[in-house]
């Protein structure tokens, strides 16, 4: 988990002031919204962590913002904020979803407690879609394909960088393949007998984050029964690959620096230093750019993890390679449910190349994996591909990309009546891409 | 390179707090941070952010009031206070700072709690000189640390004041460091 993000709404600006200069100080991102309406806007482009919500407040209220966050997206927890008065508001509010309430003015501690609590049920729950993620990790797209311009030229800078030792950052949006990239690399690398060990930065939770990393000696903490590898001495004689590593903590960030110069780290509670030879590559999704600048990400560690980059192309910008993927992933999936399907008709790969496929790779392994589970016949035919495929190849005959892309969001958004998490899922897309998607189109949620 | 040295922190006292204790903190912080440290009067009083409904004082205020009183050259500013200090949103405060900014203020009221007559000297003025530094280290944009012992973790207790150590823990360390670094850049090209 990476910095937690709270909007505190309260229409008092003094105590909207005073309670995120305490939250900011407590290490937490902080943004204020002085009424419902606000709140909404905000709601529709960030996701928070946590929303502290005054009750009462002019125009929309406190409970009608509850009702939407928990509409389209339960997971945010919502704290009630109320005055005495308003007790028995803030006990309904709990009951229609809202994870605590407190009273102002509130104990410094109260809040400390609370907040702490939010984050180790949130973090819970972000460890068990980790272990889900692996799971299905392990069956994901299993080699890179592609004869476009784009993906030879990728081909052709992961056999330049493969034997070289040095420190790889590779880039690209969601579901481009970017860890079968630097598994590409790791494959043809001098290190290849050696292991190839995964951090997934923006899965693992902080807490977690350093006993993964460095491991632990027995007794180093109450739970630390034995002693435990981290994923640094796992990796020694092969590669670390530190995926999503935009969202790691500023914490993590100066103890991998360290080690990233050094070559030397610790065991939690323990005193013998450890060398490790590994050949680093980290990738991210993200403009570390901009976060150096917003001071989230340390340039020092920025720099010492770009000595060669390169961007893996979005599907859009590689269109020739699709009618390979979905044979690819027919052949696939035709295989592993056991149904004689072995082409896609000419109606269904119209379609499938004239979507602008926005979820990448992923996306569309999804989408044949599901026309191979509904199609009936020994063809995928247009009917079998989910339904924004065919609607939106219909219109992309006057449109541009980005409308498309812009349409396509915003159709699957009201068919979900924009809950935010159901709609990410079906567009194989994560939350915060979602979000950002949903800012930069200016989608607005009709009122 | 401008050395940590060429940095002044004033404390400033704030009514009747004892101001004993202004060699504790200066050594304190001199060791900590590294900077040299002047004692100067800055506010005569702090009734301007008194609430009588309350009767607490209101910290944000008198930070704002001590920015504009700070003579130029100053670093940072410190001020102690044995009023009792909150934010409107929160019950009190051990004292507030400026993330980042030029000012930090610390509140003596709540750090004698659970002191027997014979110990209250010695603890509670290492108690004010870790909250002293605390908050400073809030003025070079350091957030409260999960590091139980670092200087910089949030007690809720005077207890836990107690339990942490008067040193930044090394992520802390690293943090302030990259800040003197921002500071010392940024005064070289002005």
């Amino acid at each position: 988990m990476g910095n937690v993000k709270i909007l505190i709404v309260d229409d008092e600006k003094i105590m909207r002031e005073s309670l995120a200069g305490w939250l900011l100080r407590d290490g937490h991102d902080v943004e204020t919204a002085k009424s419902g309406e606000e709140a909404l806007e905000k709601l529709n482009v960030t996701r928070y962590n946590i929303l502290l919500l005054d009750i009462k407040m002019e125009g929309i209220s406190g409970l009608d913002v509850l009702k939407h966050v928990n509409e389209r997206d339960p997971d945010v927890a919502v704290v009630m904020i109320t005055a005495y008065g308003s007790i028995s508001t803030a006990i309904d509010a709990m009951k229609n979803g809202a994870a605590d309430y407190l009273l102002k003015p509130f104990d410094p501690n109260e809040l400390g407690v609370l907040i702490e609590k939010i984050l180790g049920n949130q973090a819970q729950a972000l460890e068990n879609l980790y272990l889900r993620e692996q799971y299905k990790e392990r069956t994901r797209f299993e080699s890179m394909i592609g004869q476009s311009r784009a993906m030879q030229q990728v081909f052709d800078l992961i056999m330049d960088v493969a034997p070289m030792n040095s420190t790889v950052l590779i880039t690209g949006e969601t579901g481009t393949g970017k860890g079968l990239a630097a598994k590409a690399i790791h494959t043809n690398s001098p290190q290849r007998q050696g292991p190839f060990v995964v951090v997934n930065c923006g899965a693992i939770p902080e807490h977690l984050m350093e006993s993964e990393l460095f491991g632990y000696q027995k007794g180093a903490f109450t739970d630390a029964k034995e002693t435990k590898k981290g994923r640094l001495e796992l990796a020694h004689g092969g590669t670390l690959f530190l995926d999503e590593i935009g969202e790691i903590s500023m914490r993590m960030q100066i103890d991998l620096l360290r080690v990233l110069e050094d070559r030397v780290f610790y065991r939690l509670g323990g005193t013998q230093p450890l060398e490790v030879d590994f050949r680093v590559i980290a990738a991210t999704n993200k403009d570390v750019q901009k976060a150096i600048k917003t001071g989230s990400f340390r340039e020092d560690l920025y720099y010492r993890l770009n000595v060669v980059s390169f961007k893996m192309p979005s599907l859009r910008e590689r269109k020739e390679d699709l009618p390979l993927l979905a044979e690819h992933f027919l052949n696939r999936f035709s295989q592993e449910t056991n149904k004689p399907i072995d082409r896609i008709s000419r109606g269904a790969m119209d379609e499938i190349m004239l979507y602008d496929w926005p979820g990448n790779v992923r996306e569309l392994e999804n989408a044949i994996e599901r026309a191979v589970v509904v199609c009936k016949g020994p063809k995928i035919m247009p009917e079998d591909l989910p339904i924004f495929c065919a609607e939106e190849s219909v219109r992309s005959d006057t449109n541009s990309l980005v409308e498309i892309e812009k349409g396509h969001i915003t159709q699957v958004l009201t068919a979900n009546d924009w809950n935010i998490s159901r709609s990410a899922k079906i567009l194989e897309i994560d939350r915060s891409t979602l979000y950002n998607k949903i800012k930069r189109y200016k989608i607005q949620k009709p009122s | 390179m401008i050395a940590p040295s060429e940095h002044t922190v004033v404390v400033s006292f704030i009514g009747d707090c004892g101001e004993e204790i202004f060699l504790p903190v200066s050594r304190g912080i001199q060791r900590v941070f590294g900077f040299r440290v002047e004692q100067m009067p800055l506010l005569p009083d702090v009734d301007f952010a008194l609430d009588p409904n309350r009767d607490q004082y209101h910290s944000t205020l008198i930070l704002d009031k001590l920015a504009a009183a700070a003579p130029d050259g100053t670093t940072k500013v410190l001020a102690i206070t044995a009023v009792d200090l909150f934010i409107p949103i929160l019950t009190h405060v051990y004292g507030e700072a400026q993330l980042g900014g030029k000012t930090c203020i610390v509140s003596t009221f709540r750090l004698k709690e659970g002191l027997s007559p014979l110990s209250v000297q010695e603890t509670y003025q290492v108690r004010v000189v870790k909250e002293a530094i605390h908050e400073l280290g809030h003025t070079f944009k350091l957030r409260h640390c999960p590091d139980p012992v670092c200087i910089m973790h949030y007690c809720r207790s005077v207890k836990d004041v107690d339990r942490k150590s008067d040193q930044m823990c090394r992520y802390c360390k690293v943090l302030f460091e990259d800040e003197i670094k921002r500071l010392t850049i940024y005064r070289v090209g002005q």
